[in-house]
């Protein structure tokens, strides 16, 4: 790293937890943070999968913590294990549909527990433990459902606009520390868990190619966007939301 | 730094204007330190052969111009080359209270700050000068969503600039183009310190800002992703670099 441009880009020395980093988004943000000189705090529910990411890490010192963040018990583990960091991925979640006439009591408590209430607990037990850097940087994986109406969508469109919320208030709370909030919000990034395999038959994915002036979005462009925001280079971004979404029109 | 590194601009050629002093400035030179070779547009020879002299690596080339003027707008289309990147930095911000306003200041602001930018793209895509990948990049301000005292015809220009980038975008991205606007907050700039001087305070900014007043590299460093491939799948996107300014206002009502 010769130069400040270069050093600002660089995640050297720092320490990043990433959540939902078993596969999909989370894992491609793992590896990139990685790729760049972070050292990371894995985490996912499943075991195995968690192994993969960790083996895959470029650099040493990585730490895996197999957890399922909707329990307060396994958070505090996890609390306990990843110690002081300079950056948080909150991207652990998976997608639920329904219209909202046929909604049931019990799909929408499962989506606020594992879209809401799982990143915004986790997140208030590392400020209360004080394991969050002064100029640490915190992204919440958000969707462009968190801004526009899509059928079927209501249940996950209104836990991530809920975390707007969060992000304002949480970036102005934050501010005196220098530690900045904001969101990362993807259009459709078509991972195989959520979208099933990207071949011809798959009409809903073709539909939704179709309205992406640059077609669909891959993992890696959604880490990159993330090693922006968790890089000095955007020390001075906060309360905000980067919408990646390939130009879409509805 | 590798050759795959996705922020990397290490093979691009950016054209920055404005890049005499301030946000576009600090664009030029930190656009250097990622690897690019720069041209540089300004009015002032001086301060921007200044620019130059700050600029690391080889191959940099600076054109004066007076983006107020058409002659010096298609002879800046005509002698920059073949683009990757295309910066839009160049702006003028002048105070007025709305009963106070007159055609005068709208042609002269509007002219620098929308007509420019504008006919600049459409001189560069006429010719084919900007690359297939290539990325177009508008410094907007907040003051487009926010709308302080007396900025009416600023705000207007500014605002201008976010319409233009959503249809520019759609209609470029069959080249692989991308279009998109960075709209900062109160930034350390000669621009501010002449508002300052109009009445203004910086301190004032600077306390209205949760993270405090910001620094050109800090718009510069946005730049950078926006013109690398690391936002390969980014346009028509507009992007709030202040601070948390807005945070607590209702920009979007």
């Amino acid at each position: 790293m010769s130069n400040p441009a270069q050093k600002a880009f660089s995640l050297e020395g720092k320490t990043i937890l990433v959540t939902g980093a078993s596969s999909g988004l989370g894992r491609e943000i793992a590896l990139a943070c990685a790729r760049r000189g972070a050292r990371i705090v894995i985490t996912g529910r499943d075991a195995s999968r968690l192994r993969e990411t960790h083996e895959q890490l470029a650099g040493t010192g990585h730490v895996r913590v197999t957890a399922d963040l909707t329990s307060a018990e396994d958070r505090e583990r996890l609390v306990q294990a990843c110690g002081n960091i300079d950056g948080l991925v909150l991207c652990f979640g998976g997608q639920m549909l329904s219209p909202i006439r046929q909604l049931k009591e019990e799909l929408m408590t499962a989506m606020y527990r594992t879209h809401f209430l799982a990143p915004v607990m986790l997140t208030q037990r590392l400020l209360q433990t004080n394991s969050i850097n002064k100029q640490g940087s915190i992204v919440f994986m958000l969707s462009t459902a968190a801004h526009i109406g899509t059928r079927g969508v209501g249940p996950y469109s209104a836990m991530k606009s809920g975390l707007l919320g969060i992000i304002r208030c949480l970036a102005i709370e934050l501010a005196p520390r220098k530690v900045r909030v904001n969101g990362i919000s993807p259009s459709v990034v078509p991972t195989p868990q959520l979208w099933g395999e990207d071949n011809e038959q798959n009409e809903p994915l073709n539909k939704e190619r179709a309205r992406h002036p640059l077609g669909l979005g891959t993992p890696q462009d959604v880490g990159n966007g993330a090693v922006y925001l968790l890089a000095d280079a955007s020390r001075w971004v906060t309360g905000t939301t980067l919408v990646m979404d390939g130009g879409a029109v509805l | 730094m590798t050759a795959a590194d996705p922020f990397s601009l290490a093979g691009k050629r950016i054209l920055v204007t404005g890049a005499s002093s301030g946000i576009g400035r600090q664009i030029a030179v930190t656009c250097a330190q990622m690897g690019a070779q720069l041209v540089v547009s300004g009015r002032n020879t001086e301060r921007l052969a200044a620019t130059l002299a700050e600029l690391e690596g080889d191959g940099h080339a600076p054109i004066a111009a007076d983006l107020s003027r058409q002659e010096d707008i298609d002879r800046l289309a005509a002698d920059a080359g073949t683009v990757d990147g295309l910066v839009h930095a160049a702006g003028i911000s002048k105070l007025a209270p709305f009963r106070l306003i007159s055609r005068a200041q709208l042609d002269e602001q509007f002219s620098s700050n929308v007509y420019a930018p504008m006919l600049l793209t459409k001189g560069l895509l006429a010719k084919k000068r900007i690359a297939n990948g290539g990325s177009i990049l508008f410094i907007s301000a907040l003051a487009s969503h926010v709308g302080p005292l007396a900025t009416g015809v600023y705000s207007a220009s500014k605002a201008a600039l976010l319409g233009a980038m959503r249809t520019l975008a759609l209609e470029v991205v069959k080249q692989g183009i991308r279009a998109n606007c960075i709209a900062p907050g109160y930034v350390r700039t000669p621009m501010l310190e002449g508002l300052n001087q109009g009445g203004g305070s910086i301190g004032e900014h600077a306390k209205l800002t949760p993270l405090g007043l910001g620094e050109p590299e800090d718009v510069a460093h946005a730049a950078v992703f926006y013109l690398s491939d690391a936002s390969r799948w980014v346009t028509r996107n507009y992007f709030i670099v202040d601070g948390g300014l807005t945070v607590p206002m209702d920009i979007y009502a």
